[in-house]
């Protein structure tokens, strides 16, 4: 015997099964959709600045947006933001064990002690770009350069906190999800990342 | 420097990472800005697809069965040796380790009626003096 009380009115009258929820599932993929075209150039540049390799940057934003479409799609929209940043901030984690056992291996093979991860400075990179000769452009992205650099030099989770806090704006409990620690433990690599970095920038900037 | 002096220096410099990260996000060029929409739009299909049959909980189950499919070969490839068969007449093939064992049963034989090997030794020795000895002799006159 059917229980009418519990289907929806719009096919009470056939007693069918409920019709698939495509115009649900393609609201959700658009939902999706907008939520990530609107953080990958944040999280890109955010990965970029971990990995230095904007190709590795790219890879790691695409894997956390299948991880994030795949696992978690269909959790509230409110959560995807924390979620995301924390399967992001695995990737590079990963990414750059990767490279330090890639590191250690290629110290054994002939002819790579000198340069073992093929990061020698391209002697492009030092001379000034040639194209807006605006000097105010020229200055903030010397400045942005220097951030970034310092920004290397922090601890993992240090870095991790700035970002996460001052570039991305999450607040300490989104980002103690995303870091996967508690609020206090934000809250002390928060600080202490803007005080390092202060004293490493304080003169030049 | 008070405390407060701090706090407002802190907020200057946050403010200003801010300002600068944002700028270098816009500056991302629009090459990198259509791998990225392409990336999302892969990302979104490759989610909406089904997964593939043969998977569970996300891996492959062929994996597993390929793994344990290679280590029962290698052992058996490490327990009957190498696998250097040869063809012969009506005894189909015969692996050298089958020979070995064979050479070794003849030879370690003790069995009075069998060839001794000391006596196989000898008649070696015995050959190989008749062709030194033939050797040394020249053409006959």
């Amino acid at each position: 015997m059917p229980r009418f009380d519990t289907l929806q009115p719009a096919w009470m009258v056939w007693d069918v099964p409920a019709p698939a929820r495509g115009g649900a599932v393609l609201e959700h993929t658009q939902d999706l959709n907008q939520f990530l075209a609107e953080i990958e150039r944040r999280a890109f540049r955010m990965a970029q600045v971990a990995l230095r390799d904007p190709d590795d940057a790219l890879d790691v934003v695409q894997d956390a947006m299948l991880k994030l479409a795949r696992s978690y799609g269909t959790r509230p929209s409110s959560e995807w933001r924390p979620l995301f940043y924390r399967i992001l901030e695995n990737g590079i984690r990963d990414l750059q064990r990767r490279r330090t056992v890639r590191k250690k291996f290629m110290v054994w093979l002939p002819g790579a002690k000198d340069d073992p991860d093929n990061e020698a400075l391209d002697p492009l990179d030092t001379v000034a770009d040639g194209g807006p000769d605006a000097p105010e452009l020229l200055m903030q992205d010397q400045a942005m350069q220097r951030l970034e650099s310092s920004m290397r030099a922090l601890p993992a989770r240090q870095r991790e906190a700035f970002m996460l806090r001052n570039f991305e704006g999450l607040d300490v409990a989104e980002t103690a999800k995303a870091m996967g620690c508690s609020e206090g433990s934000v809250k002390t690599h928060y600080s202490r990342a803007v005080h390092s970095l202060r004293e490493q920038l304080g003169e030049v900037w | 420097m008070t405390e407060e002096a701090g706090e407002s220096a802190d907020t200057a410099f946050e403010k200003r990472s801010r300002a600068l990260f944002q700028d270098s996000v816009e500056s991302v060029d629009f090459a990198m800005r259509s791998r990225l929409t392409q990336a999302r739009h892969g990302a979104l299909e490759a989610a909406a697809a089904p997964k593939r049959s043969g998977r569970f909980l996300g891996v492959s189950m062929w994996k597993p069965v390929a793994g344990m499919a290679a280590a029962a070969l290698l052992g058996v490839a490490l327990w009957y040796g190498p696998l250097s068969g040869t063809l012969s007449g009506n005894h189909g093939v015969t692996n050298d380790s089958q020979n070995n064992l064979d050479d070794l049963d003849i030879v370690a034989s003790s069995d009075p009626g069998s060839v001794d090997a000391i006596d196989m030794l000898q008649d070696d020795l015995d050959f190989y003096d008749f062709v030194d000895k033939a050797a040394n002799v020249g053409p006959a006159a």
